[in-house]
């Protein structure tokens, strides 16, 4: 091996010895390019698997929400024939008190607080919505209080709006002749008139 | 390619050899004029590494024990005793041959040198000259004994007979396969004797002298193998004669050759050949060649070895980069599925999303309406739901005349409407004091401006009535009213309990009587239930 390691073994075998250095380092540029080059590929397969997990994640998310929506169309349907998602009119409420007075012969005062969002129980709020809500106070009287009922059936059944009577007094009223036409029975209830509002667009017509 | 020297004292052979075949052969006289052919045909074989076996007169052999050592001390004390024994010449070489049997158990060496380095040194001259990758230099004598392993012929004592190009003959023996001795001796024949004639000369001749140094016991036998060719097999085989310590064996150049698959077989009976296709058989050590003299092949070995090393590493890179993008590859074929996955997942969710009823909103605002509606609205109370179930309740307790209604949808099944106590008509003569007077609110605070909104899980009712009975019968309205409770509380869902009795008879609450002059025989007695109904009750 000296004649191989001696000064004259390194000269006479320089061009050997310089194809070694160059194989190695060749080499070692071999290695580390496809290894830079498979750790790139082994990078982008993660971000194609990330992608592919979030494309999966959408598809689940969107028949998820399909499945639901399906399930609430006819709901939701309601929801909007019935002027949920509307802006309060208030005229329509006027006009819906007024035909029932008449329908179920009631002496009616009432008064509309000015709309306000609605605490929920819990303090629960939607992402999507507003539920807002204007306090409705009602006093009347009826000749019946079979007609008192049923203007207070008729109001929370209304097929405009949603309003769910939460209170109501009810009360005989004493009248000095049995015989006369007067109201016998008063009462006086609370509700609240709930509409909703998208927070992310525009109301619909 | 390889290139064989068999110099012997007159001749020397130049043998070529590609894989295990002899390709050509060249012979040279050892004098001025064959040295300087041979120089010019070695000028055109320079770059091929040569072997040289020689075939002397001038090689000696002696036979040694040294004490059992470790390798330094060993290498040392035969570097001594070789220098000591052959001092005129570098061409020596020690060859250890085991141990003794007995005593010390020492090493048994034989020692062999060239006596004479001038017959070797214009040929290494002219290898050193043309930078001749020099492998080594061999003893055929020595190597010789490669032969009788190949062909099996192992006996104790053998004594192998060659012949070498320019007429000689060698004789050596190998004592349990072990060379101890050898001899060349020129064929110079006398006029009447024949080849077989001297060979049976010589090998008596040698057979003596070995006997003479006790190599044989009283019943060993010499075995003198002979190489010869079947060309001088009639001028050998007469005459040797077999006796009881010496027996001939012939062995035929032909046949050897076939059976070490030496092709073509040699024309003659010289061995050089065979010796040759025997080394690329089973290749010999250096015998005699310094490390200076094999500096060209060992630098040669360690270029080739250098550029396997670096073909091995870019090789080796190579490939592992091959099997890396093979993975690679395989990986982008991997993504190119995962990506027609995704796009097809984006399809599908566009699809999806297209084909979603909106109504003119987002998904969200229609699952956060429809879920507030199934959640607070939809099964939200309804006052005449309540009173429903109630009314038949009290059909069936005509005494008793509802006066007055407090209802409320609470999530607190505490919660107590507000009601305002009215006195009845025919009012019974003896009452209770109550905390509250006739026309003061039962309880409960009035509500604030924006009062929460209740989820409606309980309704809770107070229920203001009169029950008609005789005067004084307070007993009687007291059970009524407990009556009218029981009768409510056994609706499904309801709960009912009497929260003022016609009369209230705690201790605690002062009772005051005041009888009219004139009685009506009968009185309305005042009473108020509670009822509570739990909206997960069925509806009635």
């Amino acid at each position: 091996m000296s004649q191989v390691f001696s000064a004259a073994g390194f000269r006479e075998m320089r061009l050997a010895w310089a194809a070694l250095a160059l194989a190695i380092l060749a080499g070692v540029a071999i290695v580390a390019g496809s290894h830079w080059y498979g750790e790139k590929e082994k990078r982008d397969s993660a971000d194609y698997s990330r992608r592919l997990r979030e494309a999966r994640a959408r598809v689940d998310s969107a028949r998820r929400e399909r499945d639901n929506l399906q399930q609430s169309a006819d709901v939701f349907r309601t929801l909007v024939d019935r002027g949920m998602l509307q802006t309060e009119s208030r005229l329509d409420v006027v006009e819906l008190l007024n035909t029932l007075r008449v329908r179920y012969q009631l002496v009616l005062d009432y008064e509309i607080a000015p709309q306000r969002a609605l605490t929920l129980p819990g303090g629960r709020v939607f992402q999507a919505v507003d539920v807002l809500a204007s306090r409705v106070k009602i006093k009347a009287r009826a000749l019946h209080e079979g007609d008192m009922v049923g203007f207070i059936d008729a109001l929370e059944g209304s097929s405009r709006g949603f309003y769910p009577v939460d209170r109501c007094n009810m009360h005989r009223i004493d009248v000095t002749d049995p015989d006369s036409l007067q109201p016998r029975v008063e009462a006086e209830c609370t509700l609240e008139w709930i509409t909703l509002k998208d927070k992310h667009a525009n109301r619909p017509a | 390619m390889k290139h064989f020297l068999y110099l012997t004292n007159t001749r020397l052979v130049s043998l070529a050899t590609s894989g295990k075949r002899i390709v050509s052969r060249r012979e040279f006289a050892v004098s001025g004029a064959g040295a300087s052919a041979f120089e010019r045909y070695l000028a055109s074989l320079a770059t091929v590494p040569v072997n040289v076996f020689i075939d002397l007169s001038e090689e000696d052999f002696r036979l040694d024990t040294v004490p059992h050592l470790g390798g330094g001390d060993r290498d040392a004390v035969l570097a001594r005793k070789l220098s000591q024994i052959f001092r005129n010449t570098p061409y020596r070489h020690a060859l250890l041959q085991g141990r003794e049997a007995e005593g010390r158990r020492d090493d048994r060496v034989i020692y062999t040198a060239v006596t004479n380095p001038e017959l070797l040194r214009p040929w290494l001259d002219m290898i050193e000259k043309y930078k001749v990758p020099l492998e080594g230099i061999h003893s055929a004598a020595v190597f010789s004994g490669v032969l009788l392993d190949e062909l099996d012929l192992l006996f104790p004592h053998a004594l192998l007979v060659t012949f070498t190009p320019g007429d000689a003959m060698r004789q050596t023996y190998f004592r349990d396969r072990e060379i101890k001795f050898s001899r060349l001796t020129p064929i110079d024949l006398e006029e009447g004797q024949t080849l077989g004639g001297m060979i049976a000369e010589e090998t008596t001749r040698t057979w003596q002298y070995l006997d003479s140094l006790r190599h044989f016991g009283t019943e060993d036998r010499l075995e003198v193998f002979v190489l010869v060719h079947k060309n001088d097999r009639a001028a050998v085989e007469p005459a040797l004669r077999d006796f009881a310590q010496l027996q001939y064996r012939l062995l035929d150049m032909e046949e050897v050759a076939l059976k070490l698959g030496l092709r073509p077989p040699p024309l003659d009976s010289t061995s050089e050949e065979v010796m040759v296709h025997l080394f690329l058989l089973k290749r010999a050590e250096n015998h005699f060649a310094t490390p200076e003299m094999r500096r060209h092949a060992t630098r040669r070995s360690a270029r080739i070895a250098i550029a396997a090393a670096s073909v091995a590493v870019v090789a080796t890179s190579l490939a592992w980069a091959g099997w890396h993008l093979s993975q690679v590859m395989q990986a982008t074929q991997a993504d190119e599925r995962l990506e027609h996955q995704i796009s097809a997942f984006n399809r599908e969710s566009e699809d999806i999303t297209r084909t979603l009823p909106s109504f003119g909103v987002g998904g969200a605002t229609m699952r956060d309406a429809v879920t507030f509606y199934n959640g607070s609205l939809r099964d939200f109370p309804r006052l005449g739901d309540f009173l429903a179930p109630v009314s038949t309740v009290l059909r069936d307790h005509p005494q008793v005349r509802l006066t007055q209604l407090a209802w409320t949808a609470s999530d607190d099944p505490k919660a107590m409407p507000r009601i305002h106590a009215i006195a009845p008509h025919d009012a019974p003569p003896v009452k209770a004091m109550p905390r509250l007077a006739t026309g003061q609110a039962l309880n409960t605070p009035e509500e604030t401006a924006n009062p929460p909104f209740s989820d409606g899980r309980y309704q809770v009712a107070l229920l203001e009535a009169t029950v008609h009975v005789p005067t004084d019968d307070f007993r009687g309205a007291t059970a009524e009213a407990e009556r009218i409770a029981t009768d409510i509380g056994q609706l499904p869902g309801f709960s009912a309990e009497v929260v003022e009795s016609p009369l209230d008879t705690n201790p605690a609450i002062a009772l005051q009587g005041r009888y009219p002059e004139r009685e009506t025989g009968s009185m309305d007695a005042r009473f108020v239930l509670r009822v509570i109904r739990e909206a997960s009750a069925p509806a009635s």
